[in-house]
């Protein structure tokens, strides 16, 4: 809501600064978004009687006047060819700052000396018509202020308006909040205008749809003189709040608009067939509306029609067929209540929002409507010459009367945690209209009807405790009756991703949503359990991801289009699997109301599973080389170990998904129960998400399956020394270096304390076909171990390797 | 000459080679030439036997003596020649302190998620339990239950994603809330972090952002306890001696409802240039409020009985202030220049 402050004080006296007005405001209503300013900020705007116009000399579009400011003439230059001698001006003189921030000088154009400037209406901030200057009313008095005859500069706040709040969608409502802060009164102009007119019984009204519209009321005003542009007053204000002043009879209903909260059409009485009927559109019927949009409308949407023809999309946008025009001398006046709720919808399916649905939508006091009707018509037949009918058609079956609502000032003090006295109280809550009753901290309020959000005592001591102040709640702390945590999966998810931080990767969080393309590149199915979006921003995030990867993957790429070498990314987040459920009624009833059948499980209705997982890309350069280290590539066993450092105890088969190179990727398991996977990127896959010519790695993990610091358990150890001993074995190339580890493992030998593998090498000395592998032993045992015992346990890995894996052993 | 006589000179003769013997070989070379086993003094000391007797005695200590004072000097040489030479070496062992080291790896965490974890810390510390919920939600938890009904104008605003037919991508964490409240009885306190969703792109708006939702119910809970609580939270993340300030807030699910601004942790409003707070010395913290009687109505707890306060923070946008980030979109574009700060 734009306010500006000069209409302001039409209603409420104040004196504050623009500042102390905003603070106020927004510590005590709501927030103020921001303050614009119009016209001319300080200086001097005086009038001008045109005494010599005519063209400049020097400049084809030029013109050069003399004018006389009262007691002085000033040579002017005009970029506009409208005024004439005898014409009054307003004319802002040389050091005055316009609303831009400008600060106007004396000037030279082309060779002239120009004394201020001519104004036109935008430069004042009246209008946006700009293509002359303003003539002033013969009336105005050469070398007097401009000020004495409207504003010439304006301050306007946007208060950001809470939907609740549709009161504040008007000015009256902004200045009886603020005269309830100020605690002084509030002034609401009177409306008055006699009868005369034409009646508008003449008409009929049938309101079909009484549902969708609580009220509807129509007045006739005839004789309005065609053609007629709104007083410079009512088109600064419309202006300066917003909107574009049209002509006398629209800027009249916007303007009461502005002042109520209330929209109001108006209808040329002319066009209009017999009489007005309110009605819910036909399915598929058209309308052309006042934009040159043709609409079609269902069965659902309310319609102000005749009883020909659609003439209003209610409470939305007025069609061609009976607006008023510049020929205009008979009118019908709606001011009306619908559903707000009718028109929310009605204006989100076309798409179209205007300052009316804007309003409509909130939910509006149906007695506004009387008030606004005789708002307006006092306008228009003061501005347009009109004469009112004595009669007024209206349609309100159920009038709304003020509700009342218990308060108790020991339930305030409870909720807002400061004292709430009964007379402070009773003080503030009249200040917003309410009627106060009761005795001994029992108050009972009768709420005004146009504060449709005071329902409950909930919503009284809300409005208790903004304009007490909200600084006068005081700091405290609740004594909490529980101990704090995490729990043990909220702990794991933080440890896991502090290790792979600690590891050397980055945290990334990306966009769950993907296009088609990731499925396809990745040659995974998209069809069968993939969540889609009804409205996604693009196409490009029209599903759900099912797997960390491509979103990981499209960063990646991202890093070397950037001109990265390469780097490692994890991520700790949720993939979507839809999971139809059974029974569909069930689940869209639990989805909607909450309800959930005795024999049903929540999580089984829901429809969408989300599970959690842990996953990480490292592609290119992971550590470039320095001085005394290699550089590390991304690759198999670079990802591996990630892997084993998060699922101890994992073991590693090939398998995995077919966008992994298919000799270079494992299917994780723990204890039987699959993992996830680790791979490098197939080449062809890399290439399609703009990794090719790198090497890439990956893996995607259940991250609920993941241990990184399993709980320790004490093991005792013995002080003695430990024997270290290598055996290098030459076995087939195939042989699996997992499957020797493991046979030696199977041993269970008591002594051996640690087995590990330090060279695997294939060429030189070692025949075709084969390889070596290199493994180094620790034993440690109760006692001094002696060779004789440590040959026995090499013997026995000997026998076994040479038994079970062909395995030579090399001797050195 | 005597044999004493010769015994003094050729104990001269070592001790002048043992002075000028360069290195611990040197020296080894003056041990075996004046002492080794054929040493002219080891000779003299084999033929003690053979000398008259009367000179036995005499030649014996002279000898024993001229044994000695070379061994001694040899001892004495022998430290201070290898303490030369270990300095020597270590000398010869220096490396360039100016090198880098070994590089071990640093990795990353996410912005936004080392504020979570900092607000998560905060409130765990208080006796706050984390909650948690999905994201793909249904249509009751993210509207209806907290007090946006169908055809509510709030509902307008959330800007929501639709997935299957009543359900949604959570367009605020607060359908956890309900969750929480409808698996027990008070006292309820849990924070929620989490991602959310809103069909929204532009400079300051990302389809995907993160909320901290915080709940509390519990008998005699008032909105000074609010405040104290999440002026207590924003000086944890932000810094000691920061003021807040309240004002009026609208949120369907509370009522009242507030919105907490804090003091410029920069410049506290004394710079009207400010590039944290544009000159205005406040911030824009949090919204929250007193849960609505309907709310807690709705998930069976009795409004008169149980008071309570809800709040939700956006971590992203504070990350951006604690940290000085100007773009919100640059927080999930996973660009290493960007993540490798943090």
């Amino acid at each position: 809501m734009r306010v500006p402050l000069s209409w302001l004080r039409e209603y409420v006296d104040f004196d504050l600064s623009t500042g102390e007005l905003v603070e106020l405001i927004s510590l005590r209503v709501q927030e103020v978004d921001g303050v614009s300013r119009l016209g001319v900020l300080e200086g001097e705007v005086v009038v001008g009687e045109v005494v010599e116009f005519g063209p400049h000399p020097n400049a084809d579009r030029l013109s050069v006047a003399k004018v006389n400011l009262g007691g002085r003439e000033v040579q002017i230059v005009a970029g506009a060819p409208n005024p004439y001698p005898g014409a009054r001006v307003p004319v802002v003189l040389p050091g005055s700052v316009m609303a831009d921030g400008t600060k106007l000088k004396k000037a030279k154009l082309r060779g002239l000396e120009s004394y201020g400037m001519m104004m036109s209406e935008r430069e004042l901030g009246i209008s946006q018509e700009h293509t002359g200057i303003l003539l002033l009313d013969d009336t105005c008095e050469a070398g007097s202020p401009v000020e004495d005859y409207f504003p010439v500069g304006e301050t306007v706040l946007e208060i950001d308006v809470f939907p609740n709040r549709p009161d504040l969608w008007g000015m009256i409502g902004v200045a009886r909040e603020l005269a309830a802060l100020l605690h002084t009164e509030l002034r609401i102009p009177e409306p008055a205008f006699g009868t005369g007119g034409e009646p508008t019984e003449a008409y009929t009204l049938r309101v079909e749809a009484e549902d969708l519209c609580p009220r509807y009321d129509l007045r006739r005003v005839s004789g309005v003189e065609p053609g007629r542009v709104a007083p410079l007053e009512m088109r600064r204000r419309i202006f300066a709040a917003g909107m574009r002043p049209i002509n006398a009879v629209v800027d009249a209903t916007n303007y009461v608009m502005l002042e109520t909260g209330q929209p109001i059409h108006v209808f040329d009485a002319k066009l209009v067939r017999e009489g007005i009927v309110v009605r819910r559109a036909r399915s598929g019927e058209e309308i052309t509306l006042l934009d040159g949009s043709v609409r079609t409308l269902d069965e659902e949407m309310l319609l102000i029609a005749d009883e020909e023809r659609g003439l209003v999309i209610a409470g939305v946008m007025g069609a061609e067929e009976a607006e008023v025009g510049d020929e205009t001398t008979d009118v019908l006046v709606e001011v009306a209540n619908f559903d707000g709720r009718n028109i929310l919808e009605t204006s989100q399916k076309l798409g179209l929002r205007t300052d009316a649905s804007g309003r409509f939508e909130r939910g509006l006091d149906p007695n506004m409507v009387g008030y606004a009707m005789d708002r307006v018509t006092g306008l228009l037949a003061e501005e347009t010459g009109g004469r009112a009918a004595a009669d007024t058609l209206s349609h309100y079956p159920e009038p709304v009367v003020p509700w009342e609502v218990p308060l108790r000032l020991e339930r305030a003090k409870l909720l807002l945690g400061m004292p709430v006295e009964k007379e402070e109280a009773t003080g503030i809550l009249r200040s917003l209209g309410c009627e106060i009753q009761g005795e001994d901290g029992r108050l009972v309020a009768g709420v005004p009807t146009f504060r449709r959000d005071l329902r409950r005592e909930a919503d009284l001591i809300e409005e208790l405790g903004r304009l007490m102040g909200l600084d006068r709640v005081p700091e405290d702390l609740p004594g909490v009756p529980q101990p704090g945590g995490l729990t043990s999966g909220q702990r794991k998810t933080r440890l896991l991703r502090r290790t792979l931080a600690d590891l050397g990767l980055a945290e990334a969080i990306t966009y769950p949503f993907g296009p088609d393309r990731w499925w396809r590149d990745l040659g995974l199915d998209s069809h069968g359990d993939v969540v889609r979006l009804k409205n996604p921003l693009s196409q490009e995030g029209s599903n759900l991801r099912s797997t960390l990867l491509p979103g990981l993957l499209d960063a990646a790429a991202r890093n070397r289009a950037f001109g990265l070498r390469g780097g490692a990314l994890f991520e700790v987040g949720r993939v979507f699997l839809s999971n139809a459920p059974e029974d569909r009624d069930a689940s869209l009833r639990f989805r909607l109301t909450g309800e959930l059948p005795a024999s049903a499980s929540a999580s089984g209705l829901m429809g969408v599973q989300e599970y959690p997982r842990v996953g990480a890309v490292l592609a290119g350069i992971l550590q470039p080389a320095g001085w005394n280290v290699a550089e590390r590539r991304a690759g198999f066993f670079e990802a591996r170990g990630l892997v084993e450092r998060l699922v101890p105890g994992a073991t590693f088969e090939p398998g995995g998904g077919g966008f992994l190179h298919p000799g270079r990727r494992a299917a994780v398991r723990v204890d039987g129960v699959e993992a996830g996977w680790v791979g490098e990127l197939h080449p062809e896959v890399a290439g399609k998400f703009g990794l090719e010519g790198w090497p890439a790695a990956a893996f995607e993990l259940d991250a609920e399956i993941c241990e990184p610091d399993p709980e320790p358990r004490f093991e005792a150890y013995a002080n003695v020394p430990a024997v270290g001993r290598d055996l290098a074995v030459v076995v087939d190339r195939q042989v699996r270096v997992g499957d020797l580890l493991e046979g030696v493992r199977s041993l269970r030998s008591p002594l051996l304390k640690e087995l590990r593998v330090f060279d695997v090498y294939e060429g030189g000395q070692v025949p075709e076909g084969k390889k070596s592998v290199a493994l180094s032993f620790t034993f440690q045992g109760e006692e001094t171990l002696t060779d004789e015992t440590v040959n026995d346990e090499m013997g026995r890995v000997s026998g076994l390797l040479e038994a079970e894996f062909g395995a030579s052993v090399r001797t050195s | 000459m005597s044999v004493t006589g010769r015994i003094e000179e050729v104990k001269s003769e070592a001790l002048r080679a043992v002075a000028g013997a360069g290195s611990t070989a040197e020296l080894e070379n003056a041990r075996v030439k004046y002492l080794g086993r054929s040493a002219e003094l080891t000779d003299i000391k084999k033929s003690i036997g053979k000398l008259p007797p009367e000179d036995r005695k005499e030649v014996g200590r002279v000898s024993n003596v001229a044994s000695r004072e070379i061994e001694s000097a040899l001892a004495s040489r022998t430290k201070a020649l290898a303490a030369a030479e270990r300095e020597a070496r270590l000398r010869e062992e220096a490396v360039d302190v100016t090198l880098p080291g070994v590089p071990y790896p640093k990795g990353h965490l996410h912005p936004t998620l080392r504020v979570i974890d900092e607000v998560v810390d905060f409130f765990v510390g208080l006796g706050y339990r984390v909650a948690e919920g999905p994201e793909a939600e249904t249509d009751y938890y993210n509207f209806t239950a907290l007090n946006i009904p169908p055809g509510h104008p709030a509902r307008s605003e959330h800007d929501t994603f639709f997935l299957d037919e009543g359900l949604v991508l959570r367009t605020h964490t607060s359908p956890v809330q309900i969750r929480t409240m409808l698996e027990g009885e008070p006292p309820v306190y849990v924070v929620v972090p989490g991602r959310t969703y809103r069909r929204d792109s532009d400079p300051t708006h990302t389809p995907m952002f993160h909320q901290i939702e915080g709940l509390a119910v519990d008998r005699g809970l008032t909105l000074a306890h609010l405040k104290g609580t999440l002026a207590a939270m924003a000086r944890h993340v932000f810094g000691e001696g920061l003021k807040v300030r309240l004002r009026p807030g609208y949120f369907q699910f509370v009522e009242p409802g507030v919105e907490m601004d804090l003091s410029c942790f920069v410049c506290d409003g004394t710079d009207p240039n400010c590039k944290v707070c544009k000159g205005a010395g406040w911030l824009e913290m949090l919204g929250a409020g007193m849960v609505d009687p309907a709310v807690l109505e709705e998930v069976g707890y009795d409004p008169e009985e149980y008071t309570g306060f809800a709040f939700g923070m956006g971590p992203d946008r504070m990350a951006m202030v604690k940290y000085g980030i100007p773009d919100l979109r640059m927080f999930f574009e996973g660009d290493l220049r960007f993540l490798k700060q943090f």
